[in-house]
Order: C-alpha cells, then sequence, then structure tokens
C-alpha cells in the first residue's frame, strides 16, 4: 500500500451502521448527522420484528442498534450489545427522569409493565435494573404515549377525555377495526380494549398469565369471525392510508400518521383515553463487536442524537425526547407550544419533511408534554409468556390476512 | 395399563437373564445338574453372550449354581458325584414373565432411540403445543409400538410429554409458567437436600470444582450446574427428594439444549456467581450455603425466563419430526 492511498482509504471507510426502524431512521434525520458529523450514515431500516431479530441474531451487521426498551428483554438477553458508558455521553445528566428514574416526578404512576428504567442500568452478571449505574443497555431518546385513531363522525366529539380503550372492540365500528400488528404492541392496544370494555380483568396487564393470554385471544379470535378486523397493519404509513381511505373509523394508530391524513385530518382524531396511554421509549445501544475509532463515532452519533437536531424533528412527528430542553432550543417557540406544551398552534406548523401536519388554531389531543407522561396506563413489554403471546398473536394475525382482511 | 414405562425396562439387561433363569430354577423347570451354557442360554433368549455371562456369575454367587471346569455351570450347589444333566436347554420350555420378555424384547432398543426423541421433543415444545404419534414415532424410528410405548413413558416420566384427557401423548407449549414453577420448587427443595447431604457432600470435588474455575472471563454454567448438583445436592440420602429435583431440573435443561442447538448463545455466567456458593460449600458453611443456593436458583430462574423470551424471535427455524403434529 503506498502511502497516498492512505487518507482515502480511511475516509472511504468511515461509515457507521445503524439498525433500526422508520419511526427514528428518516432521510432528515440522516442528512442532518451527518453533516454535523462529518462521516457517512448507513441505515437500514426494517419493521419490528425483523428489526428485533436481526438485531439479537446479526451483531455483526450492525454498529449502532436503534429500538425501544422492551426489545432488550431479547437483544440484550441475546448477548449482542454491550453496555453504553454514561461517562462518554456528555449531556447525560440533562436525560428525563422519565427514565433514569422511572418517573417525571414521584407522583406519577409509573404504570403496568416495564418501565425502561428496569431495563437501563447495567447491573452484575449483565442482567438490567433499576439501581443506577455507570453503564446503560440503551441511551434512552424518543418515546411517546400512544392510544388509538377515531373518525369523530362515528364515535363523537370526544376531545374531553371520555374516549375509550374499548371502543377498539366496539360493535358500532365492526369491519372498520384495524390493530397493529406486533404482539408486544398489537396485543397490548387489544389487552387494553378488553380490559376497558370490562369483558376480561387482568391481574397484570404489563405481565399476562397464559391463561390470561388465552381468554384474551379467546375475545378476539370471537370478533375476529364476527367480521370485525379491517386488518392488521405494520407501519405508520399503512395506518394512515386505512384512515385516509375512510376503511376503518377506530384502530391502533401512532403520532406520525395523524400528519398524512390529507382531507381527513380534522375527522380523524387521536383519542385521550380515560383508561391512559400505552407509552413506550425508544433508544440507542452499541453492537457488541464496535470497538476503537468505530466505537468513537459510535459515541458521536449517540451524542449527536441529544444535542437538540434530533429531538426537533422527532417533535415534528410527535415524538418526544428524553432531553426536553435541549429540544426547546432547537425548535421554534411556536413548535415547542405545539408539541411540548400542548398550547394552541400560533402558525401552521411542519412535519419533519417540510411538509404542513398542524394547522393553526389546532390543540395536541392530550394537552402537554407532563400531562400525557403522568398518565401511563402501560408501557410496551416483552412479557414473560412474550413466546407464548407471540405465538397466539401470530396464529391470529394470519388467520386476520387469510379471512379476507388485508391491506 | 394402557401405555407406560415397563418398569423392568430400566433393569440392566444381565439381570432379566438373571431373573428368568433364577425362577425357572425355583420353580423346577431347570432341575438340578441342568448344565448351562452360555451359548444356548443367549440364542433361547434372543440375547448377547454378555448379559448371560454375567447372570450366572450373579447366580454363582447366590449359590443358585456352580461351575463346572471346562464345561459351564450345574444348576444347583456343587455336591459330590453329581452327573452333568446334559440336555439342550431348546427343548425346555422356560417360564418367562410377560413383563420380563417384553424387557427382554426392547431393552437396549429404547435407550438406543431414547436421547435423539428427547432432543426432538424438547425442541419442539418451545414452539408450541404438539401431539404424539406413537403409531408414527414406532414407523420413524423402524421399531415396534412397545418400544416407541417405552421411550414414550420415559419422556412422560421426566415431565417433558403429558397424557391428554382424551388419552394422546401431547408436548408443549413450553411456558414462562412452567419454567417458574420447576425453579421455584427447586428454590423450596434444593437447599434443604444440600443440608440433608452434609455429612455426604463430595467436599474435595467441590473444593477442585471452585480451584479450577477461571479467574475472569465468562464460565459454561450447564457444566458447573451439573458438577455443583452432582457433588452436594445429589448426594442427599433421600432418593426420592433427589429424584423430585432431578425431575424439575429436567425440563429447563433440556428446553436450554434444544435453544443451544437451534443457535442460541450459550448461557455463561460471572465465576463470581459460583465462587460464593462452591467456596461455602467447600468450607462447610452449609446453612449458609443453603441460603446462598436459593438465591443463585432466584437468579438462574431470570435468566431462564429471559432466554425463553428470546425464543420467540426465532422462526420455525427447525424442521417438525414427521411423529409430531402441531395442535
Amino acid at each position: 500500500m503506498t502511502t497516498l492511498g492512505r487518507p482515502a482509504i480511511r475516509q472511504a471507510t468511515r461509515t457507521l451502521r445503524v439498525l433500526g426502524t422508520d419511526i427514528t431512521l428518516i432521510e432528515p434525520i440522516r442528512a442532518h448527522a451527518e453533516a454535523d458529523l462529518g462521516f457517512r450514515l448507513e441505515f437500514d431500516v426494517l419493521d419490528f420484528q425483523n428489526c428485533e431479530r436481526k438485531a439479537a441474531t446479526h451483531a455483526e451487521t450492525y454498529d449502532v442498534y436503534d429500538q425501544c426498551f422492551h426489545n432488550l428483554d431479547i437483544v440484550w438477553f441475546w448477548g449482542a450489545l454491550q453496555p453504553v458508558d454514561t461517562q462518554r455521553i456528555v449531556d447525560w445528566d440533562m436525560v428525563s427522569p422519565l427514565t433514569r428514574e422511572g418517573g417525571i416526578n414521584k407522583f406519577a404512576s409509573p404504570g403496568f409493565g416495564d418501565t425502561p428504567v428496569s431495563r437501563l442500568y447495567v447491573q452484575p452478571s449483565d442482567l438490567l435494573g433499576p439501581t443506577p449505574s455507570r453503564h446503560v443497555s440503551m441511551l434512552p431518546t424518543v418515546h411517546n404515549f400512544d392510544s388509538f385513531g377515531f373518525d369523530r363522525a362515528a364515535f363523537g366529539d370526544a376531545t374531553r377525555g371520555q374516549a375509550s380503550w374499548s371502543w377498539l372492540l366496539s360493535p358500532d365500528a365492526r369491519g372498520q377495526i384495524a390493530l397493529v400488528d406486533e404482539p408486544a404492541i398489537g396485543l397490548l392496544d387489544a389487552a387494553l380494549a378488553v380490559e376497558a370494555s370490562g369483558e376480561l380483568c387482568f391481574a397484570d396487564l404489563g405481565n399476562l398469565s397464559v391463561a390470561e393470554i388465552d381468554a384474551l385471544m379467546a375475545v378476539l379470535e370471537d370478533r375476529r369471525r364476527q367480521g370485525y378486523f379491517q386488518c392488521l397493519w405494520r407501519t405508520s404509513e399503512d395506518a394512515a392510508r386505512l384512515a385516509r381511505e375512510g376503511r376503518v373509523t377506530v384502530q391502533s394508530m401512532w403520532s406520525p400518521a395523524y400528519g398524512e391524513l390529507g382531507a381527513r385530518t380534522e375527522d380523524f382524531i387521536e383519542a385521550v383515553p380515560k383508561e391512559g396511554y400505552r407509552a413506550w421509549h425508544g433508544g440507542l445501544s452499541l453492537s457488541r463487536h464496535v470497538q476503537g475509532a468505530q466505537l468513537d463515532m459510535a459515541y458521536e452519533y449517540l451524542n449527536w442524537w441529544l444535542s437538540g437536531c434530533a429531538g426537533a424533528i422527532m417533535a415534528r412527528r410527535g415524538y418526544y425526547m428524553s432531553v426536553p430542553e435541549r429540544v426547546r432550543q432547537a425548535v421554534s417557540p411556536q413548535e415547542w407550544t405545539y408539541w411540548y406544551e400542548g398550547g394552541e398552534a400560533q402558525v401552521d406548523l411542519p412535519g419533519a419533511f417540510g411538509q404542513t401536519v398542524v394547522r393553526a388554531g389546532n390543540r395536541r389531543p392530550g394537552g402537554a408534554y407532563w400531562n400525557r407522561a403522568r398518565n401511563i396506563a402501560v408501557w410496551n413489554t416483552t412479557m414473560d409468556e412474550h413466546n407464548y403471546a407471540a405465538r397466539a398473536w401470530a396464529r391470529f394475525s394470519q388467520a386476520v390476512r387469510e379471512g379476507g382482511a388485508c391491506l | 395399563m394402557s401405555v407406560g414405562l415397563n418398569p423392568l425396562a430400566t433393569l440392566k439387561r444381565y439381570e432379566l437373564v438373571a431373573r428368568v433363569l433364577r425362577s425357572n430354577i425355583l420353580s423346577g423347570r431347570l432341575p438340578r445338574g441342568f448344565v448351562l451354557k452360555e451359548g444356548s442360554i443367549a440364542d433361547k433368549l434372543q440375547t448377547s453372550r454378555a448379559p448371560v455371562h454375567s447372570a450366572l456369575q450373579a447366580l454363582e454367587e447366590e449359590g443358585r449354581i456352580h461351575r463346572l471346569a471346562g464345561q459351564g455351570y450345574l444348576v444347583g450347589p456343587a455336591v459330590a458325584g453329581q452327573e452333568p444333566l446334559r440336555d439342550s436347554i431348546r427343548k425346555i420350555t422356560l417360564e418367562i414373565a410377560p413383563d420380563i420378555a417384553e424387557a427382554l424384547a426392547t431393552r437396549g432398543t429404547w435407550q438406543h432411540f431414547y436421547e435423539k426423541i428427547e432432543r426432538e421433543v424438547a425442541a419442539s415444545l418451545i414452539f408450541g403445543e404438539f401431539r404424539i404419534i406413537e403409531a408414527v414415532l414406532a414407523e420413524y424410528l423402524g421399531v415396534s409400538r412397545t418400544v416407541a410405548r417405552d421411550i414414550l413413558g420415559r419422556l412422560h416420566e421426566r415431565g417433558l410429554i403429558r397424557k391428554s384427557q382424551s388419552s394422546h401423548w401431547t408436548a408443549g407449549p413450553l411456558t414462562a409458567r412452567d419454567l417458574r414453577e420447576r425453579f421455584e420448587l427447586r428454590a423450596i427443595l434444593e437447599p434443604e437436600a444440600l443440608r440433608l447431604a452434609a455429612s455426604h457432600i463430595d467436599y474435595a470435588g467441590i473444593a477442585a470444582i471452585s480451584a479450577a474455575m477461571p479467574r475472569n472471563g465468562p464460565v459454561d454454567d450447564e457444566e458447573l450446574e451439573e458438577a455443583l448438583f452432582e457433588g452436594s445436592v445429589a448426594r442427599a440420602p433421600n432418593a426420592e427428594l433427589v429424584h423430585v429435583i432431578r425431575k424439575a431440573r429436567f425440563l429447563p435443561l433440556a428446553a436450554n439444549r434444544a435453544l443451544i442447538e437451534l443457535g442460541l448463545p450459550r448461557n455463561t455466567q460471572a465465576p463470581e456467581e459460583y465462587r460464593a456458593l462452591l467456596d461455602l460449600i467447600a468450607r462447610r458453611r452449609i446453612d449458609a450455603a443453603a441460603e446462598e443456593l436459593r438465591a443463585h436458583l432466584h437468579l438462574m430462574a431470570g435468566k431462564s425466563l429471559a432466554r425463553l423470551k428470546i425464543v420467540s424471535v426465532l422462526g420455525r427455524s427447525f424442521v417438525v419430526a414427521p411423529y409430531l403434529a402441531e395442535i
């Protein structure tokens, strides 16, 4: 090798590989991060289950893994990741107590299921737990408090907090219901619906027993046979399309989809369920293979995520960041008012891709971040019986597809 | 009895042969002075010569037969002037109890196949609930229904399969509840068994395990668990207790082996996790060791549950054996 060749080769190999989902791995993030960091970013974007599977079984194919805390039950325990050293995270002290301590304040109910803090800190024997330590499994980043979307024409103008998860199984919506096709998430939406309707009562919504899963799946199967489900969806775009095309009156729905409803934006709205939200928390982890200069780049990328820019882009998709103060500095005051404070939008607001997603005069359903964060019914969770539940869900999902209902 | 493990199937083959000969000597079908030859007995009982050889030695020790220089054995104790009764054993109708006949016919065969079937069934129950079709299993292995039944009986005894109300053998699904219950049972029983075992523990062996462990770096927990168990808890002078514990240990162990075959990384532990426990036992601080063992089982239960969750990302990445029908 000639000495002249070296710099060129080094330049070409300065690429960081990130595995994740379309929640976070979007073009505006890649473009901004590349511009700020000065190295190339390669995003490997998969659906939830395939992302989790690849993260666990093919750790050599990525440097940084971007998914959720509830995925750690699979990916961390597979041994695919290495701990993140918080001493290399410049703004670690600014990360919200929602993750670092388990709630935005000591009065906030943590909700059922596995709170992110219970999976945050690396404990002796490589277990994860809430006892603070220098090393964490995942750097907390985006999160949200999910509910479902509904058609005002069908359910009325329930913006006063009277919406209920039971609507997801409402006889009035029969044939026009969709759930998200992901066992750790769709199953929880369904469990919230069944419990809210009074049909079943679970001892611990965040950790269903075998008998409870059987009972829940029996209810879903019964409704499926009665033709309740329009379909199950896998991406937020698909959910938006179902609502746009008028095929659903109520469905599992995620924040970005509300900005993609076009003419139906005013009719199809986000519920504020009286039972509380289904919360989730994303973050960034390091592949166990990353080391040396590549590891340095990975830490640069992790730090960039907390710098404010990423949080601003995520806010425009309706997602919250673990460092709200940094986001406040990076968005316009109008954006901050609408997205975080729950105030009225003073002007039309742009989405992450530049299009208008919020019209002036609207308010974000559920109000301010701090109100929503205090109203968590359950966290997305990989339950103890996840293996059993996931297989039961897969059979249900297949039956829905074979029943002719599909996207 | 419809189906089940022939209790005699676990006897050594020479013991079965010895039983047949003993009972026929007692009944007089093999009269005093009758010449017993290895080869002809082996032919008659359709077995190899080795177990016959051992059976004859055992009967000699019991004083039921005696050796005749160069000619095999004679029935009965050595008596002066006894004329050898040289008749072919083939002409004699030996009385063989049906269960011994069955055990003779199947012994060895079922054992030969058992481990393979155990592996396949353990791997399947992670993925759901299956019915086991006995006739297909017999055909799959090229053995009689009797042999297939014995294999299933053993799987049942070990808690891998169960019988449904409609008398079908079923397996799985392996749930977190199954694992949790077994670890709970172990946490109740093993510390007590360890106390009972106090004066029977292989102290030198336990100290040697501790000394052989690497100072740093992960250790393979299956090996350590096994050595720890055999050297301590399994020595409790209560066979029934040890049997129950072995049974509770079996399912998680079989499932874990199946997981490793399917590509899950081996479970490893920090050596400290074992060092404290091993050292307490080696220093004969049994009460403290029993408490440490309880805590250790709690930790292992957590790891075991975590590993079961992981399985959900594995698709049906193995070929289900033909005798298993998903329910």
